[in-house]
């Protein structure tokens, strides 16, 4: 269905545009304007705030139709307090406090390691959002750099226009009709933004710009991990569309395949916008009228429109002229029907699917009786089309006057909107894209002056670029899982020190620091307790021959419990003590005594169990290679 | 104007076309000082210019936006173009400044009709200063005051459902400016309104900080109210999504026009969610928060309603309040004695404070004690100078729950002694505006003590029910428990 199969599409001959918007949290103490703790989540609330959200006036004065219309529909949104994580702030019953200098620090480390120029002083500024999920209806928000640049594999160097600084929203907990509900704990926690200009070609350079921009951010170790720390926004557009945003890209590794199914949508769209024009219909028509059905009498087969009919819910039904072919006009896989029920989903609140239905051929969903039915009804010629939707009263009309808008947009072409990411690759409409006049500056808060001896500092805290590390790990000869890891760990640079020294050989570093050291991390061991200087401690005794690979892993899962303790001591306490030539054969022949007393009857099974033996008493304290010698020795093999 | 002068080597130029009106330095210059003031002079840019400013840190195309007066002289503000962003630009890296365009901001809000209809009540707003309906200037974050029923209409369309509205500025003030002089001039004007006949009801809209001080003094100086006259006001200003402004006009207007009330009210959020305000009695009302939306609580006593959109839930017994009678004629009495003060004790207060009021001539001083309506032994003998020079003393509580009861220890005894008189559960500063309304009236001794004590309305109640010291009243689950119980 989804159609990806022929992933070919030459995507440089259809104008392909794509920009990014790479959010990722940010990890400080406390939230960006009040002093709750940031980083806590809890489903567990003490108390719940029913708040709705108003249009505010445009510049010109007057409401956006739309904006207004939603509000005339009225979404009530609760939002879920935690005593622990939430305080009047958040709550927009307090004015924000000082904005957060960790934060602002970190903002500045980041802003340069892509090569921005930073701010002489920060404007705090809010940009509206109506959908509830910042109960101020805004969201604080200040750009600290601008004009950085950093480079994809094929040596194209991406512009960064901006990197902003500003807060979270709520977490959605449920979406239904009406009422939609928000667990507010992750609500101003410090984000910064990257925003790149849509200058990626393909889905592929899409893909690898977000994943630079993404490892780059790890690498400074200043921002926050695990599910949910990061979020991608992505904005598409193709030769004779403007761009769409989609929104909430769950993971990096999908853009390329959601990008390149947006493209599509697009291409069908304006397929789709040239066929209506041909048909005579012209940019700016609202072609379509409403017809509400008496429903005394009805007996409709399909299940959906029969339960409505029992309920005495409204329905009604939108007409439209010359259409045929219009409304299931294919979508890469999906139709232009399902693009309109998306929008009628979110903005009239008829969120069971399927919402709406139509009379344009078997993918509307109704049958032959049905739809000479409502033909008849609503005097539908042989080229109408009819949509009928269903449900409240009040619901059912904004559904049929925004059915009417979406289809006179179609006539235009592609719609200027924020689409939310779906699972199977496909988006579905979230809002109206909000534009620049959105912005207005916060005056709650003062602008703050950034020195520039702060912003010195903050680029001490740089790091080398991964991909300039990725580099030199791969001529160092490092397997690709070595390369792909340690350049984003805090322990880079310690590698970095002690290969240049030639201290240690670059693959057992690469092993500790990347390997062991991230495979402790995934279990949970306190990894962050041994300092840089303990694990150079560790690689110099590897490098001096004190320390073998074979035990590193135990000597690391006791050192993390115990990392008062210094290397030294570590080894005495686990009674790892060099092993002479004499304490060898002595461990050796008494290896192989009892291996023979297990009975194996090949020799190389003997020598294998004996190996084993030997290496449980002597690892890390002598080369394996040397007990094989030893053990071949006196094995007589 | 610049004493000092500064070494500008940043230099300007217009692209063609694009012609600058006459230079007004306090427009186009506005808050910019210093150093950067003389980089735009030098270089020809002006606030609401389109500029491309080349500085050191790459280009900015952006508005030049005026600049807090508050703010350092080392930076220029723009908004930048493509993005809408605000930012500050060092003064100092800027090399050269190109100005594309020029476009003013435009204050105004465009009217629309505001529609009548015969058979709707007729409220009338009162405009004192405060913001209730307002748009927003995208390019400053400057609210600009939504006011005529056209701009009403145009920011609050719902309003028609309700009534036809009338508006009449009678000044703008912000909250704090806001006193006697200004307590009169509305109390006349509510008074005039109601005398022509033509209004249901009265919306006095007012800044939140001292609103409770406007309540009460326009208890005292209109009263006989044949409907209801709803103060209001917002804690959130309308430009922002969440604000309260709407939802408060809306109840306040409906109020006024179908609430059968008729005496002075506060109608602002209940608790913080947006389901439902409270009706307070303007005597007995009190601002408790600086920031909360739900900020207005009554004192030792409930509110008189729940208003919502979907109508008004009595708290009070149907006879604990005034019912709307439009045969009643309001009594206008705007007398006011602005000598005198507010004092709040606290443990070592010196005698010289109370002296130094008696000897900058003040008539009246209310105190608010501690406890049950206490100070230190060592104030009787000024209290006593004082009460000799005859002003006139009176006692409240700074628990602001609660009544004076002066009869329980020898302090208080000794206090009413020298001539101090308490004022049961009046609130401090309803006293001060009382103290001040009838020493206007007269300066006997009896007859002040007499006026005092005798409640206008509500301002001193003989019990407090059990549920007068509900802090919060609403929001919380257990009050909201209390309140869904009231309303069966
Ligand atoms: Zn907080």
């Amino acid at each position: 269905m989804n159609g990806n199969s022929g992933n070919q599409t030459d995507w440089k001959q259809h104008g392909f545009r794509c920009g990014l918007e790479i959010h990722h949290q940010i990890h400080t103490e406390k939230k960006l304007f009040c002093h709750c703790p940031a980083g806590k989540y809890s489903d567990h609330y003490d108390a719940e705030v029913l708040r709705h959200m108003r249009p505010t006036l445009s510049e010109l004065g007057e409401y956006d139709g739309t904006a207004l219309m939603e509000f005339k529909t009225k979404k009530e949104i609760i939002y879920r307090l935690n005593r622990e994580t939430v305080c009047t702030y958040e709550m927009d019953d307090t004015p924000p406090f000082l904005i957060n200098e960790e934060a602002i620090d970190i903002a500045l480390t980041i802003a340069q390691a892509f090569n921005c120029k930073i701010v002489g002083e920060l404007h705090i500024i809010r940009k509206q959002y109506l959908d509830g999920s910042i109960p101020g209806g805004f969201q604080r928000t200040a750009i600290v750099g601008v004009d950085g640049e950093f480079p994809l594999s094929n040596g194209k160097m991406i512009h960064v226009i901006q990197l902003g600084l500003e807060e979270d929203s709520c977490r959605e907990v449920s979406d239904n009709g009406h009422r939609i509900v928000f667990m507010a704990d992750r609500l101003s926690m410090p984000l910064i933004e990257v925003v790149t200009e849509c200058q990626m070609e393909t889905p592929e350079e899409a893909q690898e710009a977000a994943m630079r921009i993404s490892r780059m951010l790890r690498a400074t170790q200043m921002v926050r991990r695990g599910a949910g720390a990061g979020r991608q926004d992505v904005n598409v557009s193709i030769e004779g569309t403007t761009r769409v945003e989609i929104k909430g890209v769950p993971a990096i590794s999908r853009i390329a395949e959601l990008t390149d199914y947006e493209a599509h949508r697009q291409r069908g769209l304006v397929a789709l916008s040239e066929e209506l024009q041909k048909r005579g219909f012209t940019p700016g028509e609202k072609p379509g009228r409403v017809v509400e059905l008496d429903l005394n009498g009805l007996r409709f087969n399909n299940p959906d429109l029969a339960a409505a009919v029992q309920v005495r819910d409204s329905v009604r039904v939108a007409v439209f002229p010359d259409a045929k072919g219009i409304l299931s006009w294919p979508l890469y896989g999906r139709r232009f029907a399902d693009d309109i029920s998306g929008q009628v989903r979110v903005v009239a609140c008829l969120d069971m699917l399927p919402n709406l239905l139509h009379t344009d051929g078997p993918s509307g969903g109704l049958d032959e009786a049905d739809t000479a039915m409502i033909e008849k009804l609503t005097d539908a010629g042989a080229e109408d089309v009819a949509v009928v939707v269903w449900g409240p009263e009040e619901d059912t009309v904004t559904a049929t006057n925004e059915i009417i808008d979406r289809y006179a947009q179609a006539i235009a072409g592609v719609p200027n909107e924020t689409r939310q990411a779906l699972n199977n690759n496909w988006n579905d409409f979230e809002r109206v894209l909000p534009g620049p006049d959105r912005m207005y500056p916060d005056t709650d808060s003062p602008p703050h002056e950034i020195a520039p001896e702060r912003v010195e500092a903050a680029k001490e805290k740089v790091p080398v670029a991964p991909w300039v590390r990725e580099e030199m790990y791969r001529e160092q000869k490092l397997p690709e899982d070595i390369v792909d890891l340690l350049p984003i760990t805090a322990y880079a640079p310690l590698h970095d020190k002690l290969v240049s020294e030639k201290t240690v050989d670059p693959m057992r570093s690469g092993e500790l620091l990347a390997r062991m050291m991230t495979a402790l991390q995934r279990r949970e061991y306190p990894v962050e307790a041994l300092s840089l200087d303990q694990l150079e401690d560790l690689l110099r005794a590897m490098g001096a021959g004190r320390v073998y690979r074979e035990g590193l892993f135990d000597l690391l899962q006791h050192w993390v419990d115990h990392p008062q303790l210094s290397l030294d001591e570590m080894l005495e306490h686990l009674e790892w003590t060099r092993v002479d030539d004499t304490e060898l054969t002595a461990v050796v022949k008494e290896a192989i005594d009892l291996a023979k007393g297990e009975g194996p009857r090949l020799p190389e099974n003997v020598f294998a169990m004996a190996m084993g033996h030997a290496m449980d008493i002597v690892r890390g304290r002598v080369a394996s290679s040397v007990v094989r010698e030893k053990m071949t020795e006196m094995l007589g093999l | 104007m610049n004493e000092t002068t500064f070494e500008i080597k940043a230099t300007g130029s217009v692209v063609e076309g694009v012609t600058l009106p006459d230079l007004d330095p306090a427009e186009d210059y506005k808050g910019y000082r210093g150093y950067s003031r003389a980089v735009l002079e030098a270089t020809g840019a002006r606030v609401w210019c389109e500029v491309k400013a080349t500085t050191d840190q790459g280009d900015f195309v952006g508005i030049l936006l005026p600049r807090s007066e508050t703010a350092d002289d080392k930076h220029l503000v723009m908004k930048l173009t493509y993005n809408g962003y605000n930012v500050g630009i060092k003064s100092e890296s800027i090399q050269h400044i190109e100005v594309l365009g020029y476009r003013k901001a435009n204050y105004k809000i465009p009217e629309k009709e505001f529609p009548k209809d015969p058979v709707k009540p007729n409220v009338i707003l009162l405009g004192t200063g405060g913001t209730i309906a307002s748009r927003l200037d995208y390019r400053t974050g400057a609210v600009i005051p939504a006011f005529s029923p056209g701009e009403l209409y145009g920011a609050v369309p719902e309003l028609a459902d309700i009534a036809n509205m009338n508006t009449k500025k009678i000044f703008g003030e912000f909250s704090e400016n806001i006193g006697p002089m200004h307590w009169k001039k509305v109390a006349e004007a509510v008074a005039a309104e109601i005398e022509t006949g033509n209004v249901n009801g009265v919306v006095v809209g007012h800044g939140t900080d001292t609103m409770h001080y406007t309540a009460a003094a326009l208890t005292f100086m209109v009263q006989n109210l044949p409907c209801p006259v709803v103060v209001v006001g917002s804690q959130r200003s309308s430009d922002r999504p969440s604000s309260d402004a709407a939802f408060n006009l809306l109840r306040a207007v409906k109020t006024a026009a179908e609430g059968d009330f008729g005496e002075v009210m506060v109608c602002m959020y209940g608790p913080t969610s947006d389901s439902y305000g409270l009706l307070h009695r303007g005597t007995r009302v009190r601002k408790m928060h600086s920031s909360y939306r739900s900020t207005f609580r009554t004192l030792s006593d409930t509110p008189i309603a729940r208003v919502s959109q979907d109508g008004f839930v009595p708290i009070k017994e149907e006879d604990a309040f005034i019912h709307r009678d439009m045969s009643r004629k309001p009594v206008l009495n705007t007398a006011f004695e602005e000598k005198v003060t507010l004092l709040w004790y606290y443990p070592n207060m010196q005698a010289d404070i109370v002296d130094a009021m008696v000897d900058a001539g003040y008539k009246g001083i209310v105190i608010a004690g501690t406890g049950l309506g206490h100070v230190n032994r060592p104030l009787f003998p000024a209290l006593r100078r004082a009460v000799k020079a005859g002003v006139h003393i009176f006692m409240t509580v700074q628990t602001l729950w609660g009544y004076v009861q002066m009869y329980v220890y020898d302090t208080g005894r000794d206090i009413m002694e020298i001539g101090v008189t308490p004022l049961a559960n009046m609130l401090p500063e309803v006293a001060y505006v009382k103290l001040g309304w009838v020493l206007g009236q007269t300066q006997e001794p009896a007859e002040v003590r007499r006026m005092m004590t005798t409640p206008v309305n509500g301002e001193i109640t003989e019990r407090e029910p059990f549920d007068g010291y509900l802090v919060f009243q609403g929001g919380l689950p257990e009050l909201e428990d209390y309140f869904k119980y009231h309303q069966v």
